[in-house]
């Protein structure tokens, strides 16, 4: 699986993400373009599926890059963290960060992070590692202590009576790269990306698991 | 190559209740609570405990606050009176639930703080349970701020550890890891980590995806033993290619009977009782004793290094 499907994958983001920065002039403009470039679906005459694509991946890591920027900015006007850190200076240091991103981010919905287009590409990828012949044994590994959370929500703190999920390496080696400061996880079926400094959800996409 | 003793070996002090019943080829589990072992008296120890050696003990899903973690805590203390560990290899679930301030306290510095005092060095893995931004940058983990990292514990030995985040195994770690290994002139290569890629536990078993990624980098660079946890019970593996992989997940959580004697995997295992496990390296031999929270000695042997 690993070897086979699981090369595939990345290959389409590097893909993606090449013929966006090589070629961006000639890119859908629209989802619906986007849409129909998802691997699956009849293409149509005209149709440049990997640019619509690529498109779609380098707006969500653009929207990334605007997050981590302003989660540095805030983290940097905090006091630094040093090895001599306390467990009440460490504590305190997350939930400060945690506040002011929330506080700097009061009207963020899903979606923000996630753009629907990205989200339709995210879910092709995930669709292809978890639809090969392995899909079951890594869906079973992601699932595992993975009971899910009654109510999602952006800007949440990640509860912390909640295990992480697992993200196998096949699975990760075919999403997007994120900064040091981002994960994807699993939340019982819905993909979210976990702000790891802030131990908060940034931004989730529902149902992400193929049916 | 390995030569062991599965027979448990009681501590003559230890009052005890307890049966053995075969758990799969040399495995033992303890059908029945047994007493603690007196407070003073002598424990079995099979080790040879040389002075040039490195000692470590290994401990696992163990932060729970529960008076099962603070019993295992206090026979970790005496075996480090008979056998002075220098460090603690933690494989993961440091702090169950809450990670506040006080849950540091109550979940790992009273329990262990005879320890602590005494200098012996924790140093964490990252579990599915554990907050990396809170332990990463915890002094007493010995992470340096970093969710995976590897270290030289002494010069007495050469042995070096590789501490892996096995919840995340992005490309960039995998990477990481091979070029520490390849780098590394170590005579063992010690990883440690959560996720057991070899394991009976009904509950989790073997994490095979994890195991496709790893186990040939450990079979290129010649590791012989792999720490892990994650499954609520004690179990060592027969060789797989060669390596022996150690479950130390019954730190203080337990999930008795969970072992699954039909795997075929199991050398020895002990599912019915919290334990953490010693070893000694010197030369090219490891020995290994695993000690349950009521001092029994219920697993011990020594593993010869792959070369």
């Amino acid at each position: 699986m690993f070897r086979r499907s699981g090369r595939l994958v990345p290959a389409l983001v590097l893909a993606c993400v090449c013929a966006y920065s090589c070629s961006r002039t000639s890119a859908p403009e629209s989802a619906d373009q986007a849409k129909a470039a998802v691997p699956g679906r009849a293409p149509s005459p005209g149709d440049q599926p990997v640019n619509a694509d690529a498109k779609a991946v380098a707006g969500f890591l653009d929207r990334i890059n605007q997050y981590v920027a302003l989660h540095q900015k805030l983290e940097n006007s905090l006091p630094k963290l040093s090895k001599e850190s306390t467990p009440e200076q460490i504590d305190k240091h997350q939930r400060a960060l945690t506040q002011m991103l929330q506080d700097a981010r009061k009207d963020a919905k899903p979606g923000d992070l996630f753009t629907p287009e990205s989200q339709v590409v995210f879910k092709q990828l995930l669709a292809k590692v978890f639809g090969g012949p392995d899909g079951a044994a890594l869906k079973a590994s992601v699932m595992d202590e993975n009971p899910g959370v009654p109510s999602l929500k952006v800007n949440d703190r990640y509860p912390d009576n909640v295990p992480v999920s697992t993200i196998p390496p096949q699975v990760l080696e075919g999403l997007p790269k994120l900064p040091e400061e981002m994960e994807f996880r699993f939340v019982g079926n819905d993909l979210i990306l976990m702000d790891t400094h802030a131990h908060m959800i940034a931004d989730f996409v529902k149902n992400a698991f193929p049916q | 190559m390995i030569r062991h003793n599965d027979m448990l070996k009681a501590s003559s002090a230890a009052a005890l209740v307890f049966a053995l019943v075969l758990v799969g080829q040399g495995a033992t589990r303890l059908q029945q609570a047994a007493q603690p072992a007196q407070p003073g008296a002598a424990l079995a120890l099979t080790v040879p405990n040389k002075e040039d050696s490195l000692k470590f003990a290994v401990l696992g899903d163990f932060g729970t606050g529960s008076k099962q973690q603070y019993e295992l805590a206090a026979q970790m203390k005496r075996v480090h009176d008979q056998f002075p560990f220098e460090l603690v290899t933690l494989v993961g679930d440091n702090l169950y639930g809450s990670e506040r301030p006080q849950d540091f306290r109550k979940k790992f510095e009273d329990p262990y703080k005879s320890l602590l005092d005494a200098g012996v060095k924790f140093y964490a893995s990252l579990g599915n349970h554990d907050d990396p931004q809170e332990q990463r940058n915890y002094k007493l983990f010995n992470m340096d701020g970093k969710q995976y990292y590897t270290f030289k514990p002494s010069t007495k030995q050469s042995v070096r550890f590789f501490v892996l985040e096995s919840s995340y195994l992005k490309p960039e770690q995998i990477a990481w890891f091979e070029k520490e290994l390849q780098a590394s002139d170590s005579d063992w290569k010690i990883p440690y980590f959560h996720h057991p890629p070899y394991s009976s536990g009904e509950r989790h078993g073997s994490d095979t995806q994890m195991r496709d990624v790893l186990e040939p980098l450990f079979l290129k660079y010649n590791v012989s033993v792999v720490l892990t946890g994650h499954d609520h019970f004690y179990e060592r593996t027969k060789p797989q290619k060669g390596i022996v992989y150690f479950v130390c997940g019954s730190g203080g959580q337990l999930r008795k009977g969970n072992l699954d004697k039909r795997t075929g995997l199991t050398a020895a295992g002990n599912d019915q009782d919290q334990s953490f496990m010693i070893a000694e390296i010197n030369g090219d031999q490891m020995w290994f004793n695993a000690i349950s929270r009521m001092g029994q000695v219920f697993d011990s042997g020594v593993i010869t290094r792959r070369k």
